[in-house]
C-alpha cells in the first residue's frame, strides 16, 4: 500500500505567533524536530527567549480588555470559523501529527476530530458562561448576582504525546471566556500547533488574543513567573507537573498540572474474551503505549488468565507496525531516540527481576524504516506488585501481565501506586463493576473501556499524582478554571 | 483501465480506504461502459451507476472525518483483502449483457465486503455500520439491476 502523501517534507524554521504576526526568533539555539519514523529531520524549532515570551505576554495583556469586552456570542463566532476552517485542513493537520509524532493516521484523525471538538465545545460560550442571580437575594429589595469574568492572560505548557487535542483542552475556553492565551508546544512537536495556529491566524482572531511561543523552560520559566500571566496549565511526567504547580503557585497563579500514569486493566473471569482482547489492543498499542490513559499492567484475575494469556499473545503478534501514513498500519514508533532506550530498558529491568518476556518488541525492525524508533508489542508474563515495571509509567507497548486470585487484590495494588489516572475493568458482572468505579482512587474509570478519554464537555484529570491542582482540564472544569465569580449587590433607592 | 489500490484491511482506516477504491473503480468502469458503442440504453444507467458510486465515496469520506473516535480504535483482524478485489478491466467492445454482467460481479462483491465491514463496526460505531449496511443493500440492488440487462 503507498504511503499517503506527506503534507511537506520539510517546513523550514518555525517561527513564533505573537500580536497576530510571525515572528522569527532570535535565539541562537535551535533544535531539529525529527520524524521518528524515518528518524529525518523535518523542521527547526527555536528555543525562543526569556524576552520574547515576555513581549508575547504583554501582547496578550494588551489585546485582553479589547477582547474581554467582545460580547460572548461574537467570540464564539469566531471558533465557529475556526472549527469549519479546521475541518477542510483535516486531512493536512492529521498528516502532519504523523510525521512529527510518529502515530498512525487512524490515531492522529481521531485525535485531530477531539481536537475540533474542544473547539465546538468553546462555540457555545454564551451558555456555558452564564453566572446566576437571585432576586431578593440579599434582603428584601436587594438583589444579589454572581457573574462568571475572565482574568487576562492565560498559559499552556504542552507534551508530545498528543500535539494536536491536549492545547485545545485549554485554550479555545480560555479564549472563549474572554482571556487571551499563550501557547507552548513540546519542542518535539511543534508542528501540529504550527499549522493549527496558521488556521487560527484564517479564523481572524483579533491580534494578541492567541499567541505561539516555541521553546523550552525558558519559556516555561518565564510563563509561570511573570506577574501578569494569571493561570498555568501543564501535561506531562508527574515529577514536572509537581514542580510547575509548585512554582506557578507560589506566583499566586491558577494550576492546572496534569501528570503521569500508572494504568491497570482488570480482566475478570466473566470478561466476554473476543471483545475484551479487541478493545485492550488499543489501549496497549494505541499512540505505541505513549497516552497517559494507556494500559500498561493487565491484571488476570482467577481462572482467565491462561487463556486471555494465550489469546492476547497470538493477537498482539498481528499487530502490524509501520509508518503512520500507511493506513493499513496498527502502530507506529515511540516519538525518540531517548523514549525508546527508556521503554528498552524498562523490559531489560522486568527479565532481570525474574519476569518472562512472551512477546519481545526489542529488536523489532519494519522494512524500509530501520532507522526508526520503533519498538514490537512486548508481554511479560510473571509480573509481580514488587517489580519496578509494575510500578513505574514505561510509556511503551508493553504489557505487564499479572496473576491475581480476585478484584480486592487488585484494588489494593493499585492503591499503592502513587498515580491515579485511569483503570478500567472488563466484566459481564454489574456488582463488580460498581464496586470497582465505586472504591477504584482514579479521575477516569473504563467498564469495558480501554482508553478512558473524556469527551469534550467532560472534565479530564486524574487522581493522586496524576493531577496537581483542583479543576480538570475541558468541560465545566475549564470554564471554572478561566474565569472568576464576581459577586454583584444590587439596591435601587 | 482505471487503476486500484486495495490495502490490507487491519485498520479501520484501511478499511475505509478499501471501500473509497471499490468506489472509484466501480465508478470508473461505470464511466467507461457508457461509452462503449453497443450499449445503447443502458448506457444511462451505467453513467447513473458512476455518479453514485462517486457520492457513495463522498459519504464513506465523510463517515471517516466525522465518525472516527479514538477510543474506537480496535485492530481490525478478520478481514481478509483478497475476499473482496474486484477486476476494473472491462471488457472492451461488450454489449450491454455482457457488461452487465461485469458490472454486476463489482456490485456483488462490494455487498459482501460492506456487509462484513458492517458487522465489525457495529459495536464500535452504530451510525457507520448503519451506513455500509446501506451500502451493502444498494450493492446487491446495483447487481440486480445489472444482471437484469
Amino acid at each position: 500500500m503507498a504511503l499517503l502523501t506527506e503534507v511537506q517534507k520539510n517546513y523550514g524554521k518555525l517561527k513564533n505567533y505573537v500580536n497576530g504576526e510571525w515572528i522569527d526568533s532570535t535565539s541562537d539555539k535551535v533544535i531539529d524536530v525529527e520524524n521518528p519514523s524515518t528518524t529525518e529531520s523535518i523542521a527547526k524549532v527555536p528555543m525562543s527567549t526569556v524576552d520574547e515570551t515576555k513581549a508575547a505576554i504583554e501582547a496578550a495583556q494588551e489585546a485582553w480588555w479589547a477582547w474581554r469586552e467582545t460580547p460572548p456570542i461574537a467570540r464564539a463566532r469566531f471558533f465557529f470559523k475556526l472549527k469549519e476552517l479546521m475541518e477542510q485542513h483535516f486531512e493536512n493537520i492529521a498528516r502532519i501529527m504523523v510525521q512529527e509524532q510518529g502515530k498512525t493516521i487512524d490515531e492522529a484523525r481521531g485525535e485531530t476530530r477531539r481536537t475540533i471538538e474542544n473547539v465546538e465545545v468553546a462555540a457555545g460560550i454564551p451558555s456555558l458562561m452564564m453566572g446566576y442571580s437571585l432576586e431578593d437575594g440579599a434582603a428584601e429589595g436587594i438583589d444579589e448576582e454572581a457573574i462568571m469574568s475572565p482574568l487576562g492572560v492565560f498559559g499552556a505548557i504542552c507534551p508530545f504525546n498528543f500535539p494536536a487535542m491536549i492545547p485545545y483542552w485549554f485554550w479555545p475556553y480560555a479564549v472563549a471566556t474572554g482571556n487571551t492565551y499563550i501557547l507552548k508546544p513540546s519542542s518535539q512537536v511543534p508542528l501540529t500547533q504550527w499549522y493549527l495556529t496558521k488556521i487560527v491566524e484564517q479564523a481572524g482572531f483579533p491580534p494578541g488574543v492567541m499567541n505561539l511561543v516555541n521553546g523550552s523552560h525558558e519559556v516555561s520559566d518565564t510563563l509561570m513567573e511573570h506577574p501578569l500571566v494569571k493561570g498555568v496549565s501543564f501535561v506531562g511526567s508527574s515529577p514536572v507537573a509537581k514542580y510547575i504547580y509548585k512554582k506557578s503557585s507560589e506566583n499566586g497563579k491558577r494550576v492546572q498540572a496534569q501528570g503521569g500514569a500508572k494504568n491497570s486493566l482488570v480482566v475478570m473471569p466473566d470478561a466476554v474474551m473476543d471483545r475484551t482482547v479487541s478493545n485492550m489492543l488499543a489501549s496497549y498499542y494505541g499512540c505505541a503505549g505513549q497516552r497517559c490513559l494507556a494500559g500498561s499492567n493487565m491484571i488476570a484475575i482467577g481462572d482467565i488468565a491462561d487463556p486471555l494469556l494465550n489469546r492476547w499473545v497470538e493477537a498482539s503478534k498481528r499487530i502490524r507496525m509501520g509508518y503512520g501514513l500507511d493506513e493499513s498500519v496498527n502502530m507506529g514508533p515511540v516519538v525518540s531516540a531517548k523514549a525508546k532506550k527508556k521503554v528498552l530498558e524498562y523490559i531489560d529491568g522486568a527479565q532481570k527481576q525474574g519476569a518472562k518476556i512472551l512477546l519481545d518488541g526489542r529488536n523489532a525492525k519494519v522494512p524500509g524504516y530501520e532507522k526508526g524508533y520503533f519498538i514490537g508489542p512486548t508481554v511479560i508474563d510473571g509480573v509481580t506488585p514488587d517489580m519496578t515495571i509494575a510500578k513505574e509509567e514505561v510509556f511503551g507497548p508493553v504489557v505487564s501481565f499479572m496473576r491475581m486470585k480476585n478484584m480486592d487484590e487488585a484494588i489494593d495494588f493499585m492503591h499503592k501506586s502513587p498515580f491515579g489516572n485511569a483503570a478500567s475493568i472488563y466484566t459481564q458482572n454489574g456488582k463488580w463493576a460498581r464496586d470497582f468505579r465505586y472504591r477504584v482512587q482514579c479521575g477516569n474509570i473504563g467498564i469495558n473501556v480501554g482508553i478512558v478519554a473524556a469527551m469534550a464537555y467532560f472534565p479530564f484529570a486524574g487522581y493522586k499524582d496524576s493531577f496537581f491542582g483542583t479543576l480538570h482540564g475541558q468541560g465545566k472544569d475549564a470554564i471554572s478554571f478561566f474565569t472568576d465569580r464576581k459577586v454583584v449587590i444590587t439596591r435601587w433607592f | 483501465m482505471v487503476v486500484c489500490e486495495f490495502p490490507e484491511c487491519t485498520t479501520f482506516g484501511s478499511v475505509i480506504r478499501f471501500a473509497l477504491e471499490l468506489e472509484k473503480g466501480a465508478a470508473g468502469v461505470c464511466e467507461e461502459l457508457a461509452k462503449e458503442p453497443k450499449m445503447g440504453p443502458a448506457a444511462e444507467i451505467f453513467r447513473a451507476l458512476a455518479e453514485s458510486h462517486k457520492k457513495r465515496g463522498t459519504a464513506i469520506e465523510d463517515m471517516r472525518q466525522q465518525k472516527l473516535n479514538e477510543m474506537i480504535l480496535e485492530p481490525i483482524q478478520d478481514m481478509h483483502r483478497e475476499n473482496y478485489l474486484i477486476s476494473t478491466e472491462y471488457p472492451k467492445g461488450a454489449d450491454a449483457k455482457t457488461a452487465g454482467r461485469f458490472a454486476a460481479k463489482i456490485e456483488e462483491t462490494s455487498a459482501k465486503f460492506y456487509a462484513d465491514a458492517a458487522r465489525i463496526a457495529k459495536p464500535l460505531m452504530s451510525e457507520g455500520s448503519r451506513l455500509l449496511d446501506k451500502l451493502s443493500k444498494e450493492s446487491l440492488a446495483n447487481k440486480a439491476k445489472l444482471e437484469a440487462l
